[in-house]
């Protein structure tokens, strides 16, 4: 991993910021340079909701190198209270109890650690309550 | 007239625990045995994904969600630890950003084995108060190594803690503090060794005890208060005995400190352990209830501190994410999964 990804991201991974376009009000993660929607450059700065609930999952048992400590892990995709869908791991629960439409909150987790003397790549997940 | 004093707190423990019987059963020692002497059931491990930092953050994030205020209205932050992610490249750093308080800040990464966290906070107390900011966020977080069979393995936990001082909305109003320091070699890891040692029967009398207890009592003289004049008291927790027989010791009755004890259930979270109690207290109390502290760090040194409870408790102690809600979550682990999860396993 390079230094300047894991800065340059980090503001995403971190707190969810993604972008809001001041002329159609489209907001769309992750961030981009222009709207989605209409293409305008007349955008700010958006925090996505923190909250949210699960609509699909699985199990992954053969991830990528870089994830193979934390397997097998639950991927799911959220749908937050805002109305945006987002992809995040669910973490602290067993993948036979979690169900669909559960409710969830995003905590700050390890993504990949970058071998013994690398980086450590910061971000959120997300967790039944 | 601002007071000084906390405004927000909040709290972090990893749900996976193990118990004192599973441990005792791979080293064929008596698990009755060692419950008795250290009245610790369980301990709390991180889970694969967790470290000194992703709890460092969710303990920040309870007290900013607890606070409702404007992390960039923060102008200091410490983060105490003596078993941090990086050796070099600080937390504080990375804490910042993860509460959207990056930017303007004063920032450093603290180490005094298990008082880190309250030097910070009186760090914090003297900035606020000499008005060069308004407010700062001290943080003690811990994930601990207990060498494989060693004593230690029995209760070192991990659990975070943030605190929030400033001047404005203050939930409990500092009377006072007072530090004990003194160099006593009871604990320590040197540069590049993966486990701590320590000297056995000395981390009690000459450590944690006679720094525990004159610090206690040098606060107490000064203020010209007594341990009757308090509803409760939290000291740090390395065991559940330790705290029970140093109150005892200070003339606090077992009431006074048993609401504050989570190590029990949770084990030993090193720098966040007495700023846990202290969080389980102002959880519980009133206004007009005044409330003791003495942290202890090995190396050594102890700082106490007294508060009274302000009328803007009740605002904060609705919260749901606190100490009784990590406490409660918990799913019970097996030695194989802990070794895993500890990176003993590669």
């Amino acid at each position: 991993m390079e230094p300047p990804k894991i800065w340059r991201e980090r503001r995403e991974r971190y707190l969810g910021i993604g972008n809001k376009c001041l002329d159609c009000n489209e907001k769309s993660f992750p961030r981009t340079d222009y709207c989605l929607k209409c293409s305008s450059k007349n955008i700010e700065e958006y925090k996505l909701s923190k909250t949210g609930k699960i609509l699909q999952f699985t199990q992954v048992t053969q991830p990528a190198q870089e994830h193979i400590f934390y397997s097998p892990f639950i991927i799911g995709l959220i749908e937050l209270d805002d109305g945006i869908q987002v992809t995040g791991q669910i973490v602290d629960y067993n993948y036979d109890d979690v169900k669909e439409g559960m409710k969830v909150r995003m905590t700050f987790r390890i993504l990949s650690i970058d071998n013994e003397e690398g980086l450590i790549k910061y971000g959120y997940k997300f967790v039944p309550y | 007239m601002s007071k000084l004093g906390i405004v927000s707190y909040g709290s972090y423990v990893p749900q996976y625990r193990i118990n004192v019987e599973e441990i005792a059963k791979v080293w064929g020692e008596d698990p009755n045995e060692i419950k008795s002497q250290l009245q610790v059931n369980s301990k709390s491990v991180p889970g694969p994904d967790e470290d000194v930092t992703t709890m460092a953050v969710e303990a920040a994030r309870n007290a900013m969600s607890r606070w409702k205020g404007n992390p960039k209205d923060i102008g200091a932050l410490y983060v105490g630890s003596e078993s941090r992610a990086y050796a070099v490249k600080p937390t504080a750093t990375i804490v910042a950003a993860a509460i959207d308080a990056e930017g303007a800040l004063q920032a450093a990464d603290l180490e005094f084995a298990c008082k880190a966290a309250t030097a910070g906070m009186q760090m914090c107390f003297g900035l606020v108060k000499s008005k060069m900011i308004s407010y700062g966020l001290s943080i003690g977080s811990d994930s601990s190594q207990g060498r494989p069979r060693d004593p230690l393995e029995y209760t070192a936990g991990a659990g975070s803690v943030a605190f929030l001082v400033g001047s404005e909305n203050v939930v409990a109003e500092l009377e006072g503090t007072y530090s004990v320091t003194t160099d006593t070699p009871d604990f320590w890891r040197r540069e590049g060794a993966v486990y701590p040692s320590h000297g056995v029967r000395f981390t009690g009398e000459p450590a944690y005890f006679q720094h525990t207890v004159n610090a206690s009592k040098g606060l107490m003289e000064e203020l010209g208060t007594k341990p009757q004049d308090y509803k409760y008291v939290t000291f740090h927790q390395p065991n559940t005995k330790f705290p029970l027989r140093v109150a005892r010791m200070l003339g606090f009755s077992k009431e006074q400190v048993e609401p504050s004890l989570v190590c029990r259930d949770i084990g030993n979270t090193y720098s966040a352990s007495s700023l846990l109690g202290l969080s389980q207290l102002l959880n519980k109390a009133q206004l007009g209830d005044k409330i003791f502290m003495t942290s202890y760090g090995s190396g050594a040194g102890s700082d106490s501190f007294s508060f009274e409870v302000t009328d803007e408790i009740e605002r904060v102690q609705a919260y749901q994410f606190n100490v009784d809600y990590y406490v409660n979550r918990k799913e019970i682990i097996d030695y194989g999964i802990y070794a895993r999860f500890k990176g003993v396993l590669r």
